[in-house]
């Protein structure tokens, strides 16, 4: 299975693709938008396989170098996507984020195809119990983000619904909590590795720009002047920054996270 | 009174939300500039500090707000205890940013963080580096690094003795992630390096052993010549010429360099036990290497503050956003 790796992750690619194209053309067509679910079902099949493969070869849960960071990133991104759109029977959103998935699986096999077979052992400094919990979270979070940002986009682009509002609050605040947590988390185990819980280091500081934005739009959204289309832009920018605190710091600017990339 | 009135007005100011979001948004955008430009002092700089003293005095208004409304209106028998819950969690976790900013400047303040170098079998004095604490020494016993089966490293151990009053009262493997404290003081595996051994004599019978760092000299006696370590290869490898292969002391070599009259006559590498001829009758061979390591060391005062104020925000922040949510439930 461990041989399959790529090919896992290209038909992912392609399934995610698909279920977006389903998604965008079945926006009249309710038959072809719930071919796009389960496409995109089947498109979370293969993600996993391929997280599974990268844990066998391995031997560690698959969460540590940027490629793995990326599959489980996008994996679970589908599938609180998956459950959002049974739960709310919308599927308004279906294209936009199942696009964001796709670049994220397609930004793997163009940046960092070498990272999928990679088995170099973890380095001294990632050899923590803190690990797990503080890229679990930041996944959860970077999933949440991604979904809200798809539905804000939705909102930004069609009309505004209320009930969408909703949605995009209770996904932002569950998110933000694992942003907050993995923030935390991430300062305590800088502190006993290097000696210094806050440094500003680079992934340190957009993670607390992102934490920022996201905050604001906690506090503004009860706020009659912030309600609608300025907090959907907010979510959608907190998303560009959570995007760019992932690749713009790992392949931009260095720092103590630069294993990461 | 017109001058209480004014303070009173000021606070009043200081403590709104738009105050505090206002804040929030321009210390993120000064702090993304920041990451531009790779310098430690940007974040050190006096605006960026005030402007965190003022996000301090924002947060500490605005959690007594919160705390005085509680027990005024809080505790009304309708409320439901998931909203009594929500507003804890919000007390929580703006004390907690309050305590991690109190935390931090008690650092700026108070804290003081070096590197130090210890050579294995060395003992340091931390009152020589740290004014403020209670007498003890640190002796590195040993240095040593666990490989992988690829030759990378695992783990680096420092091995250290806790002297005090010259009796060894405490011993700490300190390796990354798992550093030492005691009284205060916090040190942490940093980083590591080599001391050459070196051996040298001559026919005129000139004997000398010493420990010679990196890029150090030394002059041969009753010769017009120096030797320079320039540098430690633990795995020597020719294709990647001067970088060690891995750190793994698989194939070691020591690259020296040869002066006369402090000009450059020769470049060489030996392995241990080589001699290396300076010049008919006289001989120098490295024997091994000796390591040392690097170890921060740290007093922050502030700390259990700032670690206290971050379970705060993270317990807070779950209490809030994780419970179901009324529209009236909000304290501010």
């Amino acid at each position: 299975m461990t041989n399959y790796i790529e090919d896992f992750v290209y038909v992912t690619l392609v399934l995610y693709l698909l279920a977006a194209g389903c998604y965008f053309l079945g926006n009249k067509n309710k038959s072809i938008a719930r071919t796009g679910l389960l496409i995109a079902i089947a498109g979370i099949a293969t993600n996993l396989m391929a997280l599974i493969s990268r844990a066998l070869l391995v031997s560690r849960l698959p969460i540590t170098n940027g490629a793995e960071f990326i599959l489980s990133f996008s994996g679970f991104t589908v599938i609180a996507y998956a459950f959002y759109e049974l739960k709310s029977r919308n599927n308004n959103a279906g294209g936009v984020v199942l696009m964001i998935a796709a670049m994220l699986v397609g930004s793997i096999v163009t940046l960092m195809p070498e990272q999928l077979g990679d088995v170099k052992p973890l380095m001294p400094a990632l050899k923590s119990p803190w690990l797990t919990s503080h890229v679990l979270t930041a996944i959860f979070s970077y999933g949440g983000f991604a979904l809200a940002a798809g539905l804000a986009a939705i909102q930004l682009w069609r009309a505004n619904s209320s009930k969408g509002e909703e949605w995009i609050y209770k996904i932002v605040a569950v998110s933000f909590v694992m942003l907050t947590v993995t923030i935390v988390l991430g300062a305590i185990w800088a502190e006993q590795a290097w000696g210094r819980y806050w440094s500003w280091d680079p992934k340190e500081t957009w993670a607390l720009v992102t934490w920022i934005i996201y905050a604001v739009y906690l506090h503004l959204y009860r706020q009659k002047s912030w309600k609608g289309q300025k907090s959907n832009m907010l979510v959608v920018g907190g998303f560009i920054l959570v995007l760019f605190t992932y690749f713009g710091v790992n392949f931009l600017l260095s720092g103590l996270h630069s294993y990461g990339g | 009174m017109i001058l209480i009135k004014k303070t009173q007005r000021f606070l009043r100011f200081m403590s709104s939300m738009k105050i505090g979001l206002s804040l929030l948004a321009v210390i993120g955008l000064l702090a993304a500039i920041g990451s531009g430009i790779s310098t430690d002092k940007y974040y050190q700089a006096l605006p960026f500090k005030v402007i965190l003293g003022l996000l301090l005095l924002n947060m500490a208004l605005c959690t007594t707000n919160q705390v005085t409304k509680f027990f005024k209106h809080g505790l009304k028998a309708e409320k439901s205890s998931q909203i009594l819950l929500r507003q804890i969690g919000m007390m929580t976790l703006h004390a907690g940013v309050v305590f991690i900013l109190i935390g931090g400047s008690v650092y700026s303040f108070q804290g003081e963080s070096t590197q130090i170098k210890i050579d294995q079998g060395q003992t340091v004095d931390m009152k020589t580096i740290f004014n403020q604490t209670k007498p003890f020494m640190i002796k590195l016993d040993d240095f040593n690094i666990d490989f992988n089966a690829d030759g990378s490293p695992s783990q680096y151990f420092s091995h250290i003795s806790l002297v005090e009053n010259g009796a060894v009262t405490g011993e700490k493997d300190i390796s990354v992630n798992n550093p030492f404290e005691y009284a205060g003081i916090k040190a942490y595996q940093s980083s590591f390096g080599y001391g050459v051994e070196l051996q040298g004599e001559s026919n005129t019978g000139w004997k000398e052993k010493k420990t010679l760092q990196e890029s150090e000299f030394l002059q041969i006696p009753g010769t017009d010549k120096a030797i320079r370590i320039y540098k430690y290869i633990p795995n020597f490898d020719p294709e990647y010429g001067m970088q060690s292969k891995t750190l793994r002391p698989d194939n070691p070599r020591i690259v020296y360099s040869l002066y006369q009259k402090g000009s450059l006559l020769d470049v060489g590498a030996v392995s241990f036990g080589e001699k290396v001829e300076i010049q008919p009758g006289t001989t120098v061979q490295f024997n091994g290497v000796k390591p040392f390591s690097v170890l921060t060391v740290k007093r922050d005062p502030g700390l259990s503050l700032a670690m206290a104020g971050m379970l705060m925000l993270m317990a807070g922040t779950c209490l809030t956003l994780f419970l179901k949510q009324k529209k009236t439930g909000v304290v501010q």
